[in-house]
């Protein structure tokens, strides 16, 4: 490197020639060996390379800090560097022995953040970023990183939106959601690379560190990608002289049914039908006659009779090492998880390569990625089992099972282990899925400035995923001719981005530090796919591997589509700071995106924020107990990409339809060309303070925000009469403002006894729609209210049953005609007459917004170590709020109280139990359930949950040593223990942690109906999926 | 060297840079492969593809559950039946429910109708660009003029302008609305279109199904006919927006009555391709879809998911599916034997089909509309009255004889149950006989029920719109799916009640053509039969005489009301036909029925309240919702009343 500096005057230059020549021609002097010791303020240190500059001839200090080197020249001079040491450079001058103390590298203890095209120390960042380490990843053991986020950054709110193994099963929310129809997801960036594939395609152990930037001064430098803010995730790397290592983890977990679904028992379920008679002008039962299937002495367990234990297993290894001018890691791993319900499971193989290597003045490095994911999802889900009546007897009288058995108005195809796994190829769902993400680099210092630096990026990478099904005939159906049906999709999406990166680095006159960069890059994505569905496959053998052996007619689907779109950007940011003391960072970035219409392609967003180090005043050098303390203050804009490729080109619907025989396509407008769309911009402003007293052993972070964001995107609904649908417009906006804290304690520090650190985050974000399309303060078909958040139920309030020693129960019959004693009553908001009595029934008009946002939500985490013992506990907590569970809702059909299919065991009203919670069984209905049903489902929030607790035990170092090795783990982790403070889980036993929400298309990922109009899309929900699991967890490090 | 060798490196890595993102020109640049741009409309094959939209958009109000229940209930042709939703209280009108602006059965033709409108609007300016037949244009304008009569028929005034001008294809993101006045809509939109329609359309359809002179004929028929009605205005019904009972061309009802009948008549003169049939059992037997007598459907097909734009397997009665006649099928799968077996299966077959049991039938029905089920063959052709032991279609077949009513065994294509023709006192309902209540009669296997015993949750299906499929390979098939069967809108038969009416309301005969006589066409058609649906077995009888000769001498509009529902029962237009004739509050303002309850055989009387301004259905609230307007202007777009 330090030839480079020679360039810096043409004069130079040749002088420059010359020293590198003596570098390159040493080897004249006399050759001898050398030994020492290292030691740094405590005593020796293991494992520092020592190295003859210059050379490859090195070595590496063993357990007491001593080393060995032969053939070092008398005139060399040896290089010592450890990871948070300062490297340090000794002339040997012809000793035989050199001992040395190295120094605690206070650059490198201080954290070093990753904000995107650089990184910085964590003492000079003025943004809002949150980091986490792999190690903390890793305590809880999950299949992707969304998951082991869960709780452990503040603002940073992750919702689990399905329970299958493979699934896309999680959403991130940056300080809450922004955007009514664009994706409130934020930017991942992986190595610096936007990534696009799938959430289970990186494995949590591959990865160094997780960044989280929260405000739009920090992602002010992603431009159009930033408003939902970004998660930088780096990858293990090597180091430079760092020795190389050998680690392998494996783990291998069980996993239990956490609680099961409540429902009623065979003598329970017979009770509630025949209460339903109470209810009946008749006095019978709804359902008086029992299904062709049902015993009321029977008393059947079906989901008893499905689910298993499931497993969970991860085995990783890498190699990473370094040499003098280089540094390289590589490994590999296999995940697999299967479900407590049958057929289910998910498996990943990984590869990973990072290499970077200094050549002269150049750099070059590759980081690449890879990983196979095979997903199972054969299963038939648990509805069913759920739904069937505790009468049915499933078994013939020989033992076998039945095929299908009969309730007296549903039949249900027999769902059991064994006849899930009797299927074989009867029923196969299997998508597999390639991804490649790679970034490669070249770097190169400018000569004749120092500092300046030019960087090419490149990154590739490409998803391809097949996915196929097959049902065979009758298979999982209640008609034993149902036809076979079978698809095969795939899908393929490549992107690249290349970036131009200048940077400018230096410090002037000790105090003045300047870091400068410049980009322009391009990128462009494409994908691509197609499927096709056919019925009837003449040979089931073929499972969808021979689409076309169908006739033309069994064809039930078939498409193929394709996107592109592309971004074009030129961005530049200086960070400026004096002293330590004060800081600056600001940054512009314009974009140019082909999404919007000519003419409007190209947007600016400038960002600014400040920080002052109070602590490094010099009227805080006395105050000993305060180690850092810093102010800081931003403003950002960014904005969402939210507009559709080909949005502003307008769409013709497609129609198809049949003449007789003769098939015909046809097309309708169905949304109006708009030449002004633009994106939506979204304005943050960020206050914050960091602070670290009594050296550091408290630690912590208060934030405060809001972000605005204007021009919303959303598909306008034009009235029916103006004969289009509607037409996607830059109208309206929403408010965010929250309240972060983090606090990091170690209570207690003592290296041979007893350490107790303590860290617990909280925050809270209140969402407010501002305005809608102009003249609308509400859009019921959205749900969409001005002043309520984005998210919110539409519903009555229900305040409880009707008794009739209720003061209005007079008006039961105005309110409710029809109405019956027990059942749910709602709050009515309409006017009274003289008399007190309502002037109306109650309607549509009492429905409510309720907001379900939680007071505060937030998680901690603990680690107490003993010696070698350690032991880690993390949990979250939601504080109030509203929690959705279409079981008890009559919307997932497991709470109809009509004894049609089982029910949830509640406690329902009887005239001699009125103040039961839930209403009369057989009153007055709404569809298939009870009047308000749906109001059933919507329960308090809160609940403190301890995610995980691991124990571990790190070997004695002198036994792992003997044993060649560096270090030697074992722990055992249970996950989900248990709930506290959850009125959910006291009523139900269940985890108050969501398991569904809505897929791409917005439909329920469970088998919820009817919540279309009530509950927003984006509020995930308990329901009818995969249940939630305990896992016992057994696991292994080993390193050398 | 090094410093050479240094330059030439740099110089490279800098061009492969630059040289990478140096391509970056046509970056921003949409190349839309996957959609179609509104662009599309303005070629040939786009305004072909506009009018196959148009066919299509039948299918959203022609076998949709929620606008059939919007036709029939409250209608004297049905009431709510047991498993009955709000939607379908609400539209009896019988104190359950009521008709507000949410209400979504009414909503139907509001929400499908403008965006027809409006993709007719972009054909019919788009062809005169382009140089598209005028036969092909004149479907478009066909359906601007079907959807405008529709819509002034279920709402009074509806806008002409969409927000680019009147009868103009609208580009414009206008989210106000002004409605036309009745009169408006008829003399601008609904008479221009068809007539012009009935010009330029071919005599015979261009594909299966599409629409031709006369079927052009029947609807410009039908609305003058229904012009005249509201010109007239006989029982004083309120119109909205208010406007004087003028023709602003200056014609009167006489005028337009007589417009009807000539139209009606110069069709029955010139059929072109359609007829009467011969007998009227097939005009709704399934294998014999698509005949000569129908003249528009909305139709599907079982041959392709993809054109049929619904699951062929399981429908969820969404938007294209077919599934009106489910809400009036009960649930016969709970019929069982006295061993409690289920005797009779889901099947996909004409007189099965799926049960919703939200619609059925009043006991008038049977007794006074069908009173005759001997000779006239409608009723027979018109209902389900016999449920059968379908076991044999089971897998693995089950050919078992299942002891039946009074214990006597009953075996594949046997009745397991039977709605009686007329009552008969000896019925004993005692027993929860086949866990549905049903009766026996001494000697007799099969269960029985007679006419005043029908009730909200066991009453005849509706055979005529039964579920028909060729794929069941001799099982039970997929009774589960949408119909794949064509739901009837429009028959060649209605030009004679057409006539009939216009001449009842004083529109000048021509010879032959009095209304009694094109009545007596009907009836003697209806008199012939050459199958016995209840019985399962041929019947060649004629008994054209005997109904000609029960016609009465004078024909009423209440003869002509009562004869279209022998007619036309259940297939969507007795609203219509009761709104027309002003005599709704009339026909429907009482019926009798039993309860909900299995074993309810004693029939309460339900009494209607239908106020004249129930003669216009309410603006949906989801228009008055997206309109960018105050809340005054809101109110006045409502129907008074709503």
């Amino acid at each position: 490197m330090e030839s480079i500096l020679l360039f810096q005057k043409k004069t130079l230059r040749y002088l420059g020639l010359f020293f590198l020549s003596v570098f390159f021609c040493s080897g004249i002097y006399a050759q001898s060996t050398i030994t020492g010791t290292v030691s740094d303020g405590n005593g020796p240190i293991p494992g520092v390379n020592v190295i003859v500059k210059g050379t490859s001839n090195g070595a590496v200090t063993d357990f007491d800090g001593n080393y060995t080197l032969n053939n070092v020249p008398g005139d060399g001079v040896l290089v010592f560097s450890f990871v948070g040491y300062e490297a340090k450079e000794v002339p040997v001058n012809n000793r035989a022995q050199v001992n040395t103390v190295l120094e605690n590298d206070l650059q490198s203890l201080s954290e070093v953040v990753v904000i995107g095209y650089g990184t910085q120390n964590k003492e000079s960042v003025t943004g809002s970023v949150v980091s986490l380490d792999g190690d903390e990843l890793e305590e809880v053991q999950v299949a992707n990183f969304q998951q082991a986020l869960q709780g452990r950054a503040p603002g940073v709110q992750i919702t689990t939106t399905s329970t299958r193994p493979g699934a896309d099963n999680a959403s991130i929310r940056i300080r809450g959601v922004r955007s009514l129809s664009g994706s409130n997801d934020p930017l991942i960036v992986l190595n610096g690379i936007p990534f696009s594939g799938g959430l289970n395609d990186i494995s949590i152990n591959d990865i160094a560190s997780i960044d989280i930037l929260k405000d739009a001064s920090a992602t002010a430098i992603y431009g159009s990608r930033g408003a939902n803010g970004v998660v930088l995730i780096t990858t293990k790397s090597g180091q430079k002289g760092q020795k190389a290592t050998f680690s392998y983890n494996t783990y291998y977990a069980t996993k239990e049914v956490f609680a099961k679904y409540p429902m009623m028992n065979g003598p329970q379920f017979v009770a509630l039908r025949q209460a339903t008679a109470l209810q009946q002008e008749s006095g019978v039962p709804i359902y008086e006659n029992y299904g062709a299937d049902e015993d009321p002495n029977v008393n059947t367990d079906w989901q008893g009779l499905i689910y298993g234990t499931g497993l969970q297993t991860n085995h990783d290894f890498s190699v990473t090492g370094g040499t003098e001018n280089g540094s390289y890691s590589f490994g590999g791993g296999y995940f697999k998880e299967t479900s407590v319900l049958p057929v289910e499971n998910f498996q990943r193989y990984s590869l990973r390569a990072q290499i970077d290597q200094q050549v002269g003045a150049f750099r070059f490095g590759i980081n690449s990625i890879m990983n196979w994911n095979v997903t199972n999802a054969a299963g038939t889900g648990i509805y069913g089992n759920l739904s069937a009546t505790p009468i049915l007897n499933p078994y013939n009288e020989d033992g076998s099972l039945k095929r299908v058995v009969s309730m007296p108005a549903d039949d249900f195809w027999v769902t059991t282990r064994s006849t899930l796994k009797g299927l074989g190829e009867g029923r196969v769902n299997l998508q597999k899925d390639f991804g490649t993400y790679n970034n490669l680099y070249g770097e190169v210092s400018i000569p004749g400035v120092d500092g300046l630096k030019y960087r090419l990026n490149i990154g590739l990478n490409l998803r391809t995923s097949r996915d196929g099904f097959f049902n065979g005939q009758g298979v999982a159906n209640i008609d034993p001719f149902a036809p076979n049906s079978a698809g095969n999709s795939s899908n393929l999406f490549q992107d690249y981005v290349i970036e131009n990166l200048l940077t400018y680095d230096k410090t002037f006159a000790d105090k003045h530090k300047v870091n400068i960069v410049g980009l322009y890059s391009v990128q462009n994505s494409k994908s691509e796919s197609s499927f096709l569905n056919a019925r009837n496959i003449p040979n089931e053998q073929f499972l969808f591997y021979n689409l076309d052996s169908a006739l033309l007619e069994d064809i039930t689907g078939y498409g193929s589509d394709y996107g592109e779109n592309g971004l074009e950007s030129i961005m530049g940011r200086a960070i400026y700071q004096y002293d330590n003391r004060y800081l600056l960072t600001a940054t512009v970035r314009a974009d140019g995106s082909s999404r919007l219409a000519p003419g409007n392609k190209w947007v600016t967003y400038p960002a600014i924020s400040l920080g002052w180090n109070v602590a490094n005043e010099k009227f805080m050098q006395d105050v000993d107990w305060v180690s850092l303390l810093k102010l800081r203050a931003g403003y950002g804009e960014t904005s969402n990409q939210a507009v559709a490729n080909y949005a502003t080109l307008g769409n013709l619907g497609v129609r198809n339809y049949n003449f007789g025989d003769t098939f015909a396509t046809g097309y309708f407008v169905q949304d109006l060309p708009n030449a002004n769309l633009g994106w939506e911009f979204s304005e943050t402003y960020n206050y914050g303070i960091d602070f670290g007293l009594f050296n550091n052993r408290l630690s912590g972070t208060v934030e405060y925000y809001t972000t605005k964001t204007n021009d919303i995107l959303y598909r306008v609904g034009l009235p029916s009469t103006s004969g289009v649908g509607s037409f996607v417009g830059n109208i309206g906006a929403t408010e965010n403002k929250g309240l972060e804290v983090a606090l990091n304690a170690t209570i207690l520090d003592n290296p041979d006894g007893f350490t107790w650190d303590f860290g617990v985050n909280l925050y809270t974000n209140r969402n407010e729609i501002v305005s809608l399309a102009s003249g609308q303060d509400r859009n019921e078909g959205q749900l969409w209210f001005v002043g309520s958040p984005i998210n919110v139920i539409y519903d009555h309030k229900n305040i409880g049953l009707w008794n009739e020693d209720d003061p209005d129960f007079q008006y039961l019959q105005t309110y409710e005609p029809g109405g019956n004693v027990g059942m749910i009553k709602v709050e009515y908001t309409g006017e009274f007459n003289e008399d007190g009595s309502p002037v109306r029934q109650i309607d549509s008009d009492d429905r409510q917004i309720i907001d379900p946002t939680p007071d505060f939500q937030g998680g901690f985490n603990t680690r107490l170590a003993y010696k070698n013992f350690d032991f880690n506990m993390v949990g979250v907590f939601q504080s109030g709020g509203t929690l959705i569970s279409t079981l008890y809702s009559s919307a997932g059909y497991l709470n109809l109280l009509t004894g049609r299919r089982n029910n949830i065991d509640v406690d329902y009203w009887t005239p001699t139990n009125t103040d039961a919670k839930y209403p009369a069984p057989g009153g007055i209905q709404d569809g298939d359930g009870p009047r308000y049903g749906r109001t059933m489902g919507y329960f308090d929030g809160s609940y403190l949950k301890i995610r995980a607790m691991t124990l571990g035990y790190n070997f004695e170092s002198s036994l792992v040593e003997k044993a060649g090795l560096n270090s030697l783990r074992l722990y055992a982790t249970v996950q989900n223990p248990f709930v506290l403070f959850s009125p959910y889980h006291k009523e139900s036993g269940m985890d108050p942690e969501t398991n569904s929400g809505s897929d791409g298309s917005g439909n329920a990922q469970n088998s919820a109906t009817g919540t279309a109009g009530f509950i927003s899309r984006g509020i995930a929900t308990i329901g009818t999926n995969v249940p939630t699991t305990r896992n016992f967890l057994l696991g292994l490090n080993v390193k050398f | 060297m090094k410093q050479i060798q240094f330059k030439i490196a740099f110089l490279v890595f800098l061009a492969v840079g630059v040289g990478f993102t140096s391509c970056s020109e046509d970056i921003l640049e949409e190349n839309p492969r996957n959609v179609f741009t509104p662009e599309f409309f303005q070629t040939e094959n786009g305004v072909e593809g506009g009018i196959t939209a148009l066919y299509t958009h039948l299918r959203f109000l022609y076998g949709a559950w929620n606008y059939y229940n919007s036709t029939e209930t409250g209608t004297d042709e049905y009431t709510y039946a047991q498993s009955a939703d709000g939607n379908f209280k609400d539209m009896d009108l019988s104190g359950v429910g009521s008709i507000i602006s949410s209400s979504a059965p009414p909503a139907g033709p509001w929400f499908s109708c403008f965006g027809a409108i409006n993709t007719a609007n972009g054909i019919i300016e788009n062809a005169e660009a382009v140089g598209i037949a005028e036969s092909l244009v004149a479907e478009a304008r066909f359906f601007r003029g079907f959807d405008y009569f529709l819509l002034v028929q279920t709402y009074g005034g509806v806008p002409l302008d969409l927000g680019s001008g009147e009868l103009v294809f609208n580009t414009s993101t206008f989210r106000g609305s002004t409605r036309n006045t009745v009169p408006e809509i008829y003399t601008k939109a609904i008479f221009p279109d068809l007539e012009l329609a009935v010009q330029n359309l071919p005599e015979q359809p261009r594909l299966t199904g599409t629409a031709t002179k006369n079927t052009a004929r029947l609807y410009l028929a039908k609305a003058y006919l229904t012009y005249a009605w509201w010109l007239q205005n006989p029982n004083n019904i309120p119109t909205y927006p208010d406007t004087p009972r003028t023709d602003p061309d200056g014609k009167d009802a006489a005028y337009y009555f007589q417009q009807a009948y000539n139209i009606a008549t110069t069709a029955i003169d010139n059929p072109g391709p359609y007829t009467l049939l011969e007998y009227f059992y097939d005009v709704h037997w399934a294998p014999n879809d698509r005949h000569a007598e129908m003249m528009l459907y909305a139709d599907h097909t079982e041959e392709s998911e993809i054109y049929n734009g619904a699951s062929l397997g399981f429908g969820i009665s969404g938007d294209q599916d077919n599934a009106s006649v489910w809400m009036a099928t009960w649930n016969y799968t709970a019929i069982r034997s006295s061993d409690n077996v289920s005797t009779v299966q889901r099947e996909a077959a004409q007189s099965y089909g799926r049960p919703w049991t939200r619609m059925a039938p009043p006991i008038e029905v049977f007794k006074n509309t069908f009173a005759d089920k001997d000779n006239d063959s409608r009723y027979d052709a018109t209902f389900t009255t016999s449920y059968r032991n379908n076991r044999d279609k089971l897998s693995p077949a089950d050919f078992t004889e299942y002891p039946n009513a009074n214990d006597i065994p009953v075996g594949p294509g046997e009745a397991v149950l039977t709605f009686l023709d007329e009552d008969d006192p000896a019925v004993d309902y005692s027993g929860n006989k086949a866990s549905i209540g049903a009766g026996s009669l001494p000697g007799r296997s099969d269960f029985v029920i007679n006419p005043n015993g029908i009730s909200r949750v066991v009453y005849p299906g509706l055979w005529k719109l039964g579920t028909y499929r060729t794929d069941n390979n001799g099982g039970l098939g997929s009774p589960n799916a949408g119909l794949t069967r064509p739901f009837p809108i429009a028959k060649y038969s209605e030009f004679y009640f057409i006539a009939a009416e216009a001449a009842v309301k004083g529109a000048a005969p021509q010879g032959g053509k009095s209304a009694r006589d094109l009545i007596n066409v009907i009836r003697e058609r209806a008199g012939k039969w050459r199958f016995d649906n209840g019985e399962q077995e041929e019947r060649i009888e004629d008994n054209s005489a005997t109904l000609v000769n029960e016609t009465p001498a004078v024909i009423t509009i209440d003869y002509i009301l009562e004869e279209r529902s022998r007619e036309y029962f259940g297939e969507g237009y007795r609203w219509y036909d009761l709104v027309r004739t002003q005599t709704w509050d009339e026909v429907a303002a009482s019926y009798s029925i039993s309860g909900n309850a299995y074993g309810d055989h004693s029939p309460q009387t339900f009494t209607r309240t239908i106020e004249p301004y129930h003669y216009l259905r309410p603006i949906p609230q989801g228009q008055l919702d997206a309109m960018d307007v105050s809340q005054a202007e809101k109110d006045a777009y409502q129907n008074p009343g709503y």
